[in-house]
């Protein structure tokens, strides 16, 4: 399986991981890092959003979290995306 | 005013959300030698969505894109131009008119493919070569983009085969013409950075040098220079009290149809009137 990555563990970012999952698995999220509690399902929506706009229906996404406003989120989404298809 | 451009690194989320609370002028989103050449695609990804999102209060918001001889320029116009919060776009290694026109038509077509106003973005050119600053003035009058001309610092100095100084020296010529041609085109004079960033006196005495050249403000890449460099380009109380008088004289003297009036013993004319205007506007009066 092809894995791709954006992001830093500097303050306010986040590290994504991106893994090919197969066809039918849908979209897997796990969220680790300091805020992940408190904001896993505002961090969860942010993610399903941004892989719905790139018409991604299965993945297997990683997220280590230093403090990442959604946007900052959604941008490293994108850009891990745009790697692992790349 | 542009008295202050805050250089922001357009891959660091903390400085891209923060930056513009230090009380610059403007910021400047970099997505060129900030960026690791690994990192571009990220940072362009990123920078679009500060852009987009808007939240940069009151001041001036421009990105300083990748050189037209990178295969990176393109995509970061593409990127950034459809946002609301652009207000300009600083281009790197500009050196010709005809690399004005190069990033005139590529904006031009990206302004009519997004629906943003025609001209609406602004242009800031850095002229990072000896050719770039020999040019300035053809530079600055190659389309009514152009908002301010900025010489080089390091990139400059590598192309003049010199090393920096402690006073600046090998840039001193360069700071001059610059200040020529941007006053002679009607565009912004704005001065490259002050690297040594704990310096403070250093960073003054540069200020008030390059503010006596005639420069309208200069580029900075540490949030505490923004004070020093305002204190150093603001009036004083007495210069804004000068400047208040002697445009009242000169109003009262042209309502008396009278061309040139005395104001403490000295002779007040148009120069004398438009550099008092000039004061006022620099203190945020006018």
């Amino acid at each position: 399986m092809k894995t791709a990555q954006a992001g830093t563990l500097e303050s306010m970012d986040c590290l994504v991981t991106l893994t090919e999952a197969a066809p039918g698995v849908g979209i897997k999220i796990n969220i680790t890092g300091a805020s992940a509690a408190r904001f896993t399902t505002a961090m969860t929506k942010k993610i399903k959003e941004t892989l719905a706009e790139l018409s991604v229906k299965d993945m297997d996404v990683a997220v280590q979290d230093n403090g990442a406003l959604d946007i900052v989120l959604g941008a490293r989404v994108e850009a891990a995306y745009g790697r692992l298809t790349k | 005013m542009r008295r202050t451009m805050l250089y922001l690194p357009g891959n660091n989320p903390n400085m891209l959300t923060k930056g513009h609370l230090f009380g610059s002028d403007g910021v400047i989103l970099d997505l060129e030698d900030a960026v690791a050449m690994v990192e571009k695609d990220a940072a362009r990804i990123l920078v679009s969505k500060y852009l987009k999102q808007g939240e940069f209060g009151g001041v001036e918001v421009t990105v300083r894109i990748n050189g037209i001889d990178t295969e990176f320029w393109k995509k970061d116009l593409e990127a950034i131009v459809p946002m609301k919060r652009l207000d300009g776009i600083r281009a790197p290694k500009v050196d010709s008119a005809e690399t004005v026109k190069i990033l005139d038509e590529e904006i031009s077509r990206l302004e009519d493919k997004y629906g943003v106003p025609q001209g609406k973005l602004k242009l800031f050119c850095l002229l990072e070569t000896a050719k770039g600053i020999l040019n300035a003035y053809e530079i600055a009058t190659a389309s009514p983009r152009i908002a301010a001309i900025i010489p080089g610092g390091e990139d400059l100095r590598a192309d003049l085969k010199t090393e920096r100084s402690m006073d600046g020296t090998e840039l001193e010529w360069a700071r001059r013409f610059v200040v020529f041609a941007g006053r002679a085109a009607g565009v912004d004079p704005l001065d490259t950075v002050f690297s040594r960033v704990t310096d403070d006196e250093g960073l003054r005495k540069e200020t008030q040098f390059i503010k006596q050249l005639g420069f309208a403000g200069k580029s900075i890449i540490h949030p505490n220079q923004i004070r020093i460099i305002h204190d150093v380009f603001n009036p004083t109380e007495a210069e804004i009290a000068k400047a208040q008088k002697i445009l009242a004289a000169a109003k009262e003297a042209a309502e008396r149809g009278q061309g040139a009036v005395t104001v403490d013993g000295k002779m007040v004319d148009t120069p004398v009137v438009k550099r008092a205007e000039y004061v006022l506007v620099r203190a945020g009066l006018a």
